[in-house]
Formats: structure tokens, C-alpha cells, sequence
């Protein structure tokens, strides 16, 4: 397991290489809370390996196997976080593509906006720019984990690894501030954000409430794509990875801005 | 390097101990223990056992292209069985070095 430091925290970090012929840099970011660099590792990384990308994996601060300090979960701590590794420790020549799940593409999506040229693509599953209305959301998804997790008895009752997947978020909930800190994190202003003029692909699962923001996706980047899989819910990364592949690929060999 | 199955087994209990750490089983690690039910893994420490594997079998064993072929509540269905029958064949079809 290979640990790096940046920014004052040890992060657990991965690399899948490159298969035949090289097509660039994949980072891939996860979601919050009970969520790992695992749901890409056994999702995309592999079949973007195989399709030529250098694929980079981390888990964000406070998760996975990286370390937990109780304060620092603001949006921009994120973004430095990832920042500091295609810099310092990744080395990365050139404009990368961004992968994110739920929060991680609200993490793709900042970074792009701070740093427009060095991205030449974003992938944002179940996810969104950091607006507002995104933030309000994430901040009583937040508190409505916070409620469950009090209650002990449910936790105890539920199944082994669902139990111990349950701990981890209420742990990290428990042992820091990002409960609190994330919800009310400066936001790149709009502009910033209609800055972003790489091909940008979302996708959604029709039963979760996420594709409710397609539309002020659309109003702050025009050229953005957009597909709802049938059936899925906010899981659809883990639950899809084959038919998400399938858009992935079949945009990644043609990402044509639209109109 | 060994590809029989006792010795595999063999590897793949202390890998999988060690990815557990704490959390590892008191009981013996058999063949028809499961990855999620039994050994309580998850997601994450399927990547950590790539790692050991990795570490231990080199490119001769794709881990990597094993679990990509399974999706992810699959992953947590497999047996130590599946995994060591997989690493016994990868083994088998690199050339013995002479």
C-alpha cells in the first residue's frame, strides 16, 4: 500500500498502467463518507487501463486508508489534496481526465474550474458542480447519516459488512469536523465554473434525485452531455459498472463538443 | 514457485490475514470461506489484497482482470477457492524457468 503526504495528511494513493497504446492521464475520485478508491478500482480502472489511460486512484482525507485529521474537509481541502498529488507526487505532463462519483466529480468539476487548462475531460457520475443547491443537498444528506448512525440499535442489527460500513461513516462523522465543514465551504463563483470548456460527460441513475440538477448543470456548461441509466439509483457506478464503461468508452472515443 | 493447491492456499491465508489485520477470522481459512460472509472484507481491502498479490506472483497472476470480469457484489461472493484456483492456473500457464 503506498502512502504519500501532502498538504500535512498521508494519503493512501494507487496506480493502474497503462495498457497499448497511451491515450493520457485517468484520475479517478471517489464519493463521501462510507465510500473508497475500491469502487473504481473494481469498476473503470481496469478497462481504462486496457484502453490506454495511466489510471491514478487515491482515497480522499478522513477515508479509506488514508489518514483522518479531525479538521481540514472544506471543498477546497479536496481539491488542494489533489492538486498537490498530480503535481508533487504523480508528475503529470499535460491535461488529465477527470473521473469523480457523487462528491468526487463536485472535486473534478472544482479543479477544473480553478485550473481549466490542465483538464482535458471530466466524467462526473450521480454528481454536479459545486453550487449551491448541490452543497444544500450534500449538507441534510449529511445530517440525515449523522441521525441514522445515532441510532445504535439499528447499526447493530444490520447485516456484518453493512454494519462495518455503517461504523466507517459514523466514525468519520464522529471524529470530525466535515459534517459540519464540507456543507459550508466557499464555492468557486458561477463564473469560474462556465469557464470549463473541456468535453464534460454526466451520467445518472433515473431513480435518484441527482438528475433533478441537470438543469443548472446545463445553464453553467452548455457543451455538457448528459444520460440517465434506467433502474439505478445514486449506486450506479457499483451497481452498472458495464453499462457505465459503455458510455465512458464509447465518449471517450468521440467527445465532440455538443452544438 | 509453487502452484499446487495446498501451497496457494497456503499464500493466500497469511495474504488475506495480513489485509485484515485485526479484523482477520479466528477460525481457519479453508477453501470454501467467503469473502464477505465469512471474512467480513470489503471493497477496499480487495484492493489491498491486489497489492499482495502483486507483490507475491508478479504479472504472471492478473488479479486486476479477475475481479474486473465480476462485478462488485460478486467480489463479495467469491470463495477462497475461486481465487486459488485462478492463481493455480495463471501459474501454470507461465513457462517454467529453466
Amino acid at each position: 500500500m503506498s502512502m504519500v503526504r501532502v498538504n500535512g495528511v498521508d494519503l493512501h494513493v494507487e496506480e493502474v498502467a497503462a495498457e497499448g497504446i497511451q491515450r493520457g492521464t485517468a484520475v479517478v475520485i471517489h464519493g463521501m463518507t462510507s465510500d473508497s478508491m475500491a469502487s473504481w478500482f473494481l469498476t473503470l480502472a481496469h478497462p481504462l487501463a486496457q484502453a490506454g489511460f495511466r489510471v491514478l486512484l487515491h482515497d480522499l482525507r478522513g477515508h479509506g486508508h488514508s489518514e483522518r485529521p479531525p479538521t481540514g474537509y472544506s471543498l477546497n481541502d479536496f481539491v488542494a489534496d489533489l492538486d498537490a498529488l498530480l503535481t508533487d507526487h504523480w508528475r503529470v505532463d499535460g491535461p488529465v481526465h477527470l473521473f469523480g462519483n457523487s462528491f468526487g466529480g463536485t472535486v473534478a468539476f472544482s479543479y477544473a474550474a480553478l485550473h481549466p487548462d490542465r483538464v482535458a475531460g471530466i466524467v462526473a457520475i450521480e454528481s454536479a458542480p459545486p453550487t449551491a443547491d448541490w452543497f444544500d443537498r450534500m449538507g441534510s444528506k449529511l445530517a440525515r447519516v449523522a441521525e441514522t448512525l445515532a441510532d445504535a440499535e439499528a447499526v447493530a442489527n444490520s447485516r456484518p459488512l453493512v454494519a462495518r460500513r455503517v461504523r466507517a461513516a459514523s466514525q468519520l462523522l464522529a471524529q470530525t469536523s466535515l459534517g459540519s465543514e464540507l456543507p459550508t465551504s466557499v464555492l468557486p463563483v458561477p463564473e469560474l465554473i462556465t469557464e470549463i470548456r473541456c468535453p464534460v460527460l454526466c451520467l445518472y441513475g433515473a431513480e435518484s434525485a441527482v438528475k433533478e440538477l441537470i438543469g443548472e448543470t446545463e445553464r453553467l456548461l452548455p457543451h455538457s452531455q448528459h444520460v440517465v441509466i434506467e433502474g439505478q439509483r445514486h449506486t450506479l457506478l457499483i451497481k452498472a459498472p458495464g453499462q457505465v464503461q459503455a458510455h465512458v468508452l464509447s465518449w471517450l472515443s468521440a467527445p465532440a463538443l455538443k452544438g | 514457485m509453487p502452484s499446487d493447491q495446498t501451497a496457494v492456499l497456503a499464500d493466500v491465508d497469511s495474504m488475506l490475514r495480513g489485509v485484515l489485520g485485526d479484523f482477520g477470522p479466528d477460525a481457519e481459512i479453508a477453501l470454501d470461506t467467503t469473502f464477505r460472509d465469512d471474512l467480513g472484507m470489503e471493497s477496499l481491502d480487495v484492493v489491498s489484497l491486489a497489492g499482495r498479490l502483486q507483490a507475491r506472483y508478479g504479472n504472471s497472476v492478473n488479479f486486476a482482470l479477475f475481479v474486473s470480469s465480476l462485478d462488485v457484489a460478486s467480489v463479495g461472493d467469491l470463495t477462497v477457492g475461486q481465487l486459488v484456483d485462478y492463481i493455480c492456473e495463471s501459474l501454470e500457464k507461465v513457462p517454467a524457468a529453466s
